[in-house]
């Protein structure tokens, strides 16, 4: 009897079949078990805690949490519709009350959120239903809820201070992933599938997320196979471990054109920068070509000096960037950039030699090095300042410069008014931008843009901003580069959006083993 | 005066000097962050976030910056006579719990390759020296000095890529998968390899100059003349004052043993001491800068006070000039 009983339960009992897990290489670090608190974590938890929107493909908004959007004709009132059929991780349905008490702490409780506090008013929930109330107008919100992770309410409203709250997990989610586990030792997030998801179902059973502190050891951890893609917020697979990479045979890649880029800023508040035909002569000093070739590594493409990439909705095709020595040397001799004493060095209104304080980032030294050796040979002398990173805010936010060299982000090109504009109003201060244009007609634009969702208005004023860029340079762009995200050849369904990549809901429940 | 009082008289005006140092140190670990280019609040808010002047004031006054130095010195002070070293902006967390996790961490790895450094590289740096003719002296000295000059992070490389990427014998990253010792051990195998190997090759370089150094004194000699078998003459006599210049700098070791290794620690991926202060200085943590610094100096402070005992025992005439 004992044999028999012993027999049939093993024959009950389930095959453990082992499980199927995606694994995530990274270089963007989690440094604290804060879900809402640390940097990287806030962009992983996008998986588990959805925001109301997200961005497709091709750059559009789009709902996530959110089925669509109502904007009152003043645009200070926004209505969201809360998809049906949602639930958190431990089987509560997701309510619009969630939505409601989640944007209300981030802008009571989280600092880089603090605009929420001083600007939402009133927050109704009615069903499915959430509308939020501003005390001025607001156009940008749907691209602003692409970042906030919406959190249940159940869980966190008895949490003192989230922005400080630490686990290592597991926390509840409502995406197709909930974080299981944060290991800060192990160097890795565990995310497990949402037992209470209702969407498409992921093919994995759990996504890893393995963070390295430098990319060498990532691009040897895909090479070995461990590791089935690597993802890092607004930036590439190291380009010059593509090849490498490509040689192991098990890999695939997945190019696309980014919102990022690389550019030359200048103080337009000091002679000779504030002069558009200097400005216009270093735009022809630069070989962009071999630019691409070397920082690029040939993954992207000369620019146009609209300085928006096409990778951005809204681009308009304006005149690509031109190498020319022969023409910037004219153009210096035209404005009365001359070269009087034979120095090889041009001289300035005052009449001593323009040599240019070149600010930069360390991790900028190649190109500066070789803008240096551009605008030496048109004969504009270039001293090359390089500097950690908080020094060079500091030094930018001074004005103490005359170019400087640095990168906008995805995210950073549409803030603001959009369309890089938040780099360059002078009303704005912030670590990334330059503050540096207080031309009226630029600020009246962005103020434009600020005031309107409507959308054939807003095509318009790309139209005028990239115009704007094109006719007056306040930035020089040096590449328009393309992001390399290489893939284990055995998955597929990969999807790529110009905010974050390949880390979006398409992936995590589209990737399935090639069959 | 006795020989024991002049070198306990010795040692107490050393602990004074370092009691002052300490002072000092308070005033210089506080300071030197805050000297740095830079704003805590800008970082924590980061570099595509838009906030109002007012609402950047708040944050300031939240974290106690918007108050003059020496009022912030004053408070910092009175925390740290509580054992408050402080609350990190970026880290979520009290920085003595962060350093209390960290420092468990590197103490495990630094500490046990600082051992194995001894144990490998004095015994033969010793006898390096004392035999320096032979060739198999000249082979290891060559080795030492080839991997004391080779760039630590290269050299992690390096090893990185044959012993994980090539051979496939060792783990990319991490203190461990699971938190079990086989995988802990599986882990570490290859970083404290790594800082074994310099260590070693550092020791048996000094080493190796101390007793080529001694062995020409007249001393030995005069041992010799007395009949003493050479093994003796090493061990006896030579070892004791060639070791004094490596005890100074092994305390020196064990005093930074907190301060981590960062270039072990990137590429390995390790969250030790090193990459919390490398990090802390990005961002201008100041709380947990100060807090480490503050704690580094301390043991730096008592392990210079073990090796002068530890010296004061070995060569009793220590002191006694000053």
């Amino acid at each position: 009897m004992v044999l028999t009983a012993a027999i049939l339960a093993c024959c009950c009992l389930p095959v453990m079949a082992e499980e199927k897990i995606l694994r995530v290489a990274t270089t963007n670090e989690v440094k604290s078990p804060a879900f809402i608190g640390d940097y990287t974590l806030g962009l992983f938890n996008h998986i588990s805690n959805p925001p109301l929107m997200q961005m497709d493909q091709n750059g559009k908004l789009i709902g996530l949490l959110a089925d669509h959007y109502e904007v009152s004709s003043d645009n200070t009132q926004w209505t969201f519709y809360i998809k049906e059929n949602q639930f958190w991780s431990d089987g509560t349905p997701v309510t619009g009350d969630d939505v409601a008490f989640s944007i209300q702490m981030y802008g009571k409780s989280v600092p880089n959120a603090g605009w929420i506090g001083e600007t939402l008013t009133d927050t109704a929930v009615d069903g499915n239903k959430v509308t939020f109330t501003f005390n001025k107008p607001y156009t940008n919100l749907a691209l602003e809820f692409t970042s906030y992770s919406i959190l249940p309410r159940h869980i966190w409203e008895s949490v003192e201070n989230p922005n400080e709250y630490t686990s290592t997990g597991p926390y509840v989610g409502a995406g197709p992933f909930y974080l299981d586990n944060v290991d800060l030792n192990a160097g890795k997030v565990i995310f497990k599938r949402n037992p209470y998801w209702k969407g498409t179902s992921p093919a994995y059973d759990a996504v890893e997320i393995s963070w390295f502190k430098n990319e060498d050891a990532a691009a040897k951890a895909l090479e070995s196979g461990a590791m089935d893609t690597y993802w890092k917020y607004a930036s590439s697979y190291p380009y010059a471990a593509v090849d490498s990479l490509k040689s192991s045979g098990t890999f695939e890649i997945l190019e696309k054109p980014t919102s990022g880029l690389t550019f030359l800023g200048f103080n337009l508040k000091k002679e000779p920068l504030s002069d558009i035909s200097f400005r216009d002569a270093i735009s022809y000093a630069i070989n962009y070509q071999e630019m691409v070739n070397i920082a690029t590594l040939g993954y992207g493409r000369v620019p146009n000096r609209g300085f928006i990439p096409p990778a951005m909705d809204g681009y308009i095709s304006t005149q690509a960037m031109e190498y020319n020595p022969e023409t910037a040397k004219k153009k210096l001799e035209s404005a009365g950039y001359k070269d009087s004493n034979g120095n090889g060095i041009v001289e300035g209104n005052d009449g001593k030699d323009i040599v240019l304080d070149l600010l930069i980032r360390n991790a900028y030294s190649r190109e500066a090095e070789l803008v240096k050796e551009y605008l030496e040979k048109v004969g504009i002398g270039v001293e090359i300042r390089s500097v950690e990173d908080n020094t060079w805010f500091e030094l930018k936010d001074t004005y103490n410069y005359d170019i400087t060299l640095t990168r906008t982000t995805p995210w950073g090109m549409l803030m603001h008014a959009n369309w890089a504009t938040g780099y360059f109003d002078s009303r704005r201060t912030g670590q990334g931008v330059l503050h540096t244009v207080d031309d009226p007609v630029f600020l009246e634009l962005c103020d434009n843009i600020l005031a309107t969702t409507d959308t054939t208005l807003l095509n318009r004023y790309a139209q005028d901003v990239q115009n704007y860029y094109a006719d007056n340079l306040p930035g020089i762009p040096l590449y328009w580069k393309n992001d390399i995200t290489p893939y284990n050849k055995k998955i597929t369904g990969w999807y790529s959006n110009p905010l974050y990549g390949i880390m979006n809901e398409f992936t995590l429940t589209g990737v399935k083993p090639v069959a | 005066m006795g020989a024991s009082f002049l070198s306990f008289h010795y040692l107490i005006r050393k602990i004074f000097r370092y009691l002052f140092s300490f002072v000092i140190i308070l005033l210089v670990v506080f300071l030197l962050p805050r000297m740095m280019p830079g704003d805590p609040i800008a970082n924590l808010v980061g570099e595509d976030v838009y906030l109002s002047p007012q609402k950047i004031l708040e944050l300031r006054s939240a974290f106690g910056l918007d108050s003059p130095l020496h009022e912030q010195f004053f408070v910092y002070c009175m925390k740290l006579y509580q054992l408050d070293l402080g609350y990190s902006f970026h880290m979520h967390a009290p920085v003595s719990s962060l350093l209390i996790d960290r420092a468990a961490w590197t103490l495990l790895y630094i500490g046990i390759a600082i051992v194995c450094g001894i144990i490998i590289g004095v015994g033969p740096g010793e006898k390096a020296g004392w035999e320096s003719e032979k060739w198999w002296a000249h082979f290891l000295s060559a080795g030492a000095v080839l991997i004391s000059s080779t760039p630590p992070y290269l050299l992690s490389l390096i090893v990185l890529v044959i012993f994980v990427y090539h051979f496939g014998w060792f783990p990319l990253k991490g203190f461990y998968d699971t938190f079990d010792i086989t995988s802990i051990i599986h882990h570490l195998v290859l970083p404290i390899s790594v800082l074994t190997v310099f260590y070693a090759s550092r020791n048996f370089l000094i080493m190796r100059g101390a007793v080529l150094s001694e062995k020409c004194q007249l001393y030995p000699q005069f041992v010799r003349s007395l009949g003493i078998p050479e093994k003796d003459i090493l061990s006896g006599h030579i070892r004791k004052n060639a070791i004094i210049p490596l005890i100074t700098l092994i305390a020196l070791d064990f005093g930074f043993l907190f301060s981590g290794a960062l270039f072990i620690e990137i590429v390995f991926s390790l969250n030790g001491m090193g990459s919390l202060i490398y990090d802390a200085i990005l961002s201008r943590d100041y709380p947990v800068l100060t807090g480490s610094f503050l704690v580094i100096s301390v043991f730096v402070i008592m392990a210079n006070i073990l090796s002068d005992i530890l010296c004061i025992v070995l060569d009793p005439r220590t002191g006694r000039n000053e």
